[in-house]
């Protein structure tokens, strides 16, 4: 599966974010808008991970496990089934980038990475990444946020973890043949989710 | 997905604990029948969901997760635990905990000692 590390973030799900952040700041988000980054960040992973959520209880739990009309599957074309929701967190984080090439506003980005990923583009590249996807591993339930210089340009980075909800999540991960690590169980943490918002403008 | 934040009577009482992986010792041991081995089951199959809320997992440190459900009876919830269960929003619990190995016995134990764990923090909360 393609996947594009460096993300971009729709204006449309920002704008979502922006206006949540501030209703909740009680801030009118017409006039002098403000939000920090981490609140930024927070809304917007708030954002897809119910989404993903929704598609998983709903569409994903209702359809294969409840009702046993269709099936899920990494190969899902081939299988005629349903995308694996961390498939379609994939798939929506794609077309955001494609989407947002033109709109230069939009400029941060976000990305699902994972320590042992079955596909290595998938694994942290800068020395934040790592420290947070480790450190997500390590304290459950809990978020790790820090400030890193790429390129000469500083950006607030923050890293959410991404656990194993379901049998199919475990086990396709332990039983891949590219998979570097084979014995997740259910509940543990199997990778996570990058924000990546600059700081400089 | 982040997890839910902990329960803050959990916090409160164990603020040096970060994980509870990481140390199970945050989890009280209870008296009674069995949940000694409920404790171990519970902690290696189930707290990993049930300890955070994951995927909408009942937390049984939060006493408003689990007073209708602990109003429905250990046989319902055993029903639950060993043969899997929808949710009324379709959250899935995976039957056994997504354990196939896990007998009858160790997932009533293990229900044994969430349940005991729920009854623990709501007459904490009193």
């Amino acid at each position: 599966m393609k996947h594009s590390r460096k993300t971009v973030l729709a204006l449309g799900v920002a704008a979502s974010a922006i206006a949540l952040t501030t209703a909740i700041a009680g801030t009118d988000a017409g006039s002098t808008p403000s939000i920090t980054p981490k609140a930024m960040a927070d809304a917007l992973h708030l954002v897809m991970d119910s989404d993903r959520t929704i598609y998983t209880r709903k569409i994903v739990n209702r359809l294969v496990k409840k009702d046993k009309v269709i099936k899920a599957s990494e190969h899902f074309e081939d299988d005629k089934a349903l995308v694996l929701p961390a498939q379609m967190f994939r798939f929506g984080s794609e077309l955001v980038a494609k989407r947002a090439e033109d709109m230069p506003d939009v400029n941060f980005s976000y990305s699902l990475q994972s320590l042992w990923p079955v596909n290595k583009q998938n694994a942290p590249k800068t020395e934040a990444e790592k420290a947070g996807l480790k450190y997500v591993a390590d304290n459950k339930g809990q978020n790790y946020y820090t400030e890193e210089t790429l390129g000469g340009k500083k950006y607030f980075t923050a890293v959410y973890a991404d656990t194993g909800v379901a049998p199919v999540c475990v086990s396709c991960h332990n039983e891949h043949k590219d998979s570097p690590r084979r014995d997740f169980k259910l509940g543990d943490v199997m990778g996570g989710v990058v924000i990546r918002i600059p700081l400089d403008g | 997905m982040p997890a839910a934040p902990r329960p803050a009577i959990l916090l409160c009482a164990l603020a040096a604990s970060v994980t509870a992986a990481a140390d199970p010792g945050v989890y009280p041991q209870l008296r009674g029948a069995g949940l000694g081995e409920g404790r171990s089951v519970w902690i290696a199959n189930c707290e990993g969901c049930h300890g955070y809320g994951v995927a909408g997992a009942p937390v049984p440190m939060k006493p408003a997760d689990w007073r209708e459900r602990l109003a429905k009876g250990k046989s319902v919830l055993y029903a639950h635990a060993i043969n899997g269960f929808f949710g009324p929003d379709d959250t899935l619990m995976p039957e056994r905990g997504g354990n196939p190995e896990l007998s009858d016995a160790q997932v009533r134990a293990a229900v044994d000692y969430m349940t005991a764990l729920a009854v623990y923090y709501i007459q904490q909360e009193r």
